[in-house]
């Protein structure tokens, strides 16, 4: 039997942990000093959907991302998770870019790695949850692509992937005829534990390099700021909805449910 | 406008020929998704700011009965593509149709449902286009002077909301996701124009459907059309406290929902989590309980009439976004008020 290998990229994005910012009441601004970025959740679960395929057929993972340099250290987690190869891709020349730019950023340097079989991607991203990227970069590809996969199956003899995907209110089964590209559900993959051995083979020399735009030579009005169509041209603190902020005083937990069914019912959204 | 070097892959274009606000129409089971139709409202009050018309897009196969309902809700001109080859939906086919559709007739705004189809589909047009994409959308202004339409997000969290121009490309296009803008009144008064459309439709061939299996969901209301919403988070400390939860919900006829971290951990599915990444919910009453408050779920629940903290932590940001707090353990609390209403049912 001919055995068709599956070369994968996954591609990675390096967030600011959103559920650890807070904002500073007094004055309404974000607080992020000592907030630690992390790889994208949801792209780990790529990443262990990349993994997983790796294992049964064989195969390459490379993973990209476009971010400053220090998102090596993400680039390194995915590399100790198993993966064979981080790029990441960084400039300045590559900054304020908009999801047009970036996927345009993301597919020059897919194109440049080559000979790729299946581009993987997370559903979507914790600090701007846009899901725009994987739809973008399939058109700057021209690929065929699916989003939400859940299950995947790989019939190597005609190069065709097989996956399921879930919907609001359907599964789909599709299959693709490779190259194409995927979204993967958020928690459908359960990222594998990073392991020393593999964290330090990602130390090692070569196992990720680093892309600038002397690399990828691109365009730099396709890129960064110049490349984006959309610009952000105001910031504003979101309104607060007005609340009462009743808080029942006492440690009667009896009274404190009486006061509370009292409360809605005097407001007429509560019939007993 | 300030002269600017074009990208090498973008067509030059001069925004000033674009015009009218149009929105993207899903078909879903033979219907106009009702998160498209939503869209007409917002369109309809672009149009009118911009004195230009509202249009809709409206592509498949048989579906030409459909074609009035965009009008009834808002539209002035409803594009349709009726052909066989658009059978299934793939987002290749159906978004090349959309562009073909957008190069011919310029319109200044494209605005599409962020159902998950819709999210797919939507940035690969945008793509196509060499335009900007907006993704869930909560609000939006419009520059009457400047002619330009300004998209509103929250960007990071849901503390701050960003303004976003696309000044030199067209259409404007942004996502918005279901029931962020009710649905406007239907008129079958009102009167469009239905303009259909030929157009060559590239096959896909690289993509195939193989099976279509409908989930069947449970007669449970779904969490955005909910009344009352019990509500839980991570301080429930295990699936099971969703059980207390339940039983509270039942007594009252109401659903249970949950928060991300609730979602993250696996005890509830992601079609019940409230906040900014799961669904914007609009019950008379919310139940918050062990639930601390993030921005993002704060944001989801912007729309409750009223909400009531059950949370043991008196610091927890809920009260802060809460009609009535209660400062206790749930484990405590919700049986109390089980017990009160049962009495009172008696």
């Amino acid at each position: 039997m001919i055995i068709m290998p599956l070369n994968m990229i996954v591609c990675i994005k390096w967030v600011p942990n959103t559920t650890a910012v807070s904002i500073d009441e007094r004055t309404g601004t974000l607080i992020r000093e000592g907030v630690p970025s992390i790889v994208n959740p949801h792209d780990l679960g790529a990443l262990e959907a990349a993994l997983s395929l790796k294992d049964k057929y064989g195969g390459t993972v490379t993973v990209i991302s476009m971010a400053p340099p220090e998102a090596i250290l993400g680039l390194e987690h995915a590399l100790g998770m198993g993966a064979d190869k981080g790029i990441l891709i960084s400039d300045r020349a590559f900054a304020g870019a908009d999801t047009l730019a970036t996927s345009y950023t993301l597919a020059k340097a897919i194109e440049r790695i080559g000979n790729y079989d299946l581009i993987i991607m997370g559903q979507e991203t914790i600090d701007s949850s846009t899901a725009h990227i994987g739809a973008q970069v399939a058109s700057w590809l021209n690929l065929p692509y699916v989003y939400y996969v859940t299950e995947i199956s790989y019939f190597e003899e005609k190069k065709v992937l097989r996956v399921k995907r879930m919907l609001e209110n359907a599964y789909e089964i599709y299959d693709i005829q490779l190259p194409g590209l995927i979204s993967i559900a958020m928690h459908t993959f359960k990222p594998r534990r990073v392991t020393l051995e593999n964290k330090l083979r990602a130390k090692s020399k070569g196992a990720i390099e680093v892309w600038t735009n002397k690399v990828l030579n691109l365009d730099v009005n396709c890129i960064g700021l110049r490349g984006s169509p959309t610009t952000v041209t105001k910031i504003e603190f979101m309104p607060k909805i007005p609340r009462k902020k009743e808080i029942f005083k006492g440690d009667d937990v009896k009274e404190a449910a009486k006061w509370l069914i009292t409360k809605l019912m005097e407001d007429g959204l509560l019939k007993i | 406008m300030e002269s600017r070097n074009l990208c090498h892959e973008w067509d030059e274009i001069n925004p000033e020929d674009y015009k009218g606000i149009w929105v993207y129409m899903q078909v879903e089971d033979g219907q106009i998704h009702e998160a498209s139709l939503q869209l007409l409202g917002p369109a309809r009050f672009m149009a009118d700011k911009l004195n230009t018309y509202v249009g809709a897009v409206l592509i498949g196969w048989n579906i030409k009965h459909l074609a009035k309902e965009p009008i009834y809700y808002g539209a002035d001109k409803v594009f349709i593509v009726d052909n066989e080859k658009l059978k299934v939906y793939y987002p290749r086919v159906y978004g090349n149709v959309v562009v073909k559709l957008a190069r011919k007739y310029k319109p200044q705004a494209l605005l599409v449902g962020a159902t998950m189809k819709g999210r797919e589909l939507a940035p690969f047009i945008a793509n196509s286009l060499r335009t900007g994409i907006t993704a869930d959308l909560t609000n939006f202004d419009v520059d009457v002077e400047n002619k330009d339409i300004i998209l509103i997000r929250p960007p990071f969290g849901a503390w701050m909301l960003a303004h976003i121009r696309t000044a030199h490309r067209r259409p404007v296009m942004g996502s918005v996701r279901p029931n962020v803008f009710p649905l406007p009144e239907r008129n079958e008064k009102r009167k469009g124009e239905i303009i259909e459309e030929q157009v060559e439709i590239e096959p896909e061939t690289e993509l195939k459907l193989v099976e279509y299996i409908p989930i069947v969901k449970s007669e449970e209301l779904p969490i955005e059309k909910a009344e009352i919403l019990v509500s839980g988070g991570r301080g429930l400390g295990s699936k099971d406290g969703f059980k207390l939860l339940e039983e509270l919900a039942n007594l009252l006829g109401g659903t249970i929902s949950g928060s991300r971290k609730a979602v993250d951990a696996g005890w509830i599915p992601h079609e019940k989590q409230v906040g900014q990444t799961g669904k914007s919910v609009k019950p008379n009453i919310y139940f918050a309980i062990a639930i601390s408050g993030a921005a993002q779920h704060i944001f989801g629940i912007r729309e409750a009439k009223r909400v009531v903290a059950i949370n043991i932590d008196p610091e927890a940001p809920i009260f802060e976004n809460a009609d009535y707090g209660i400062v206790g353990d749930y484990r405590k609390v919700i049986p109390a008020i089980i017990e009160v209403i049962k009495e009172m049912k008696k």
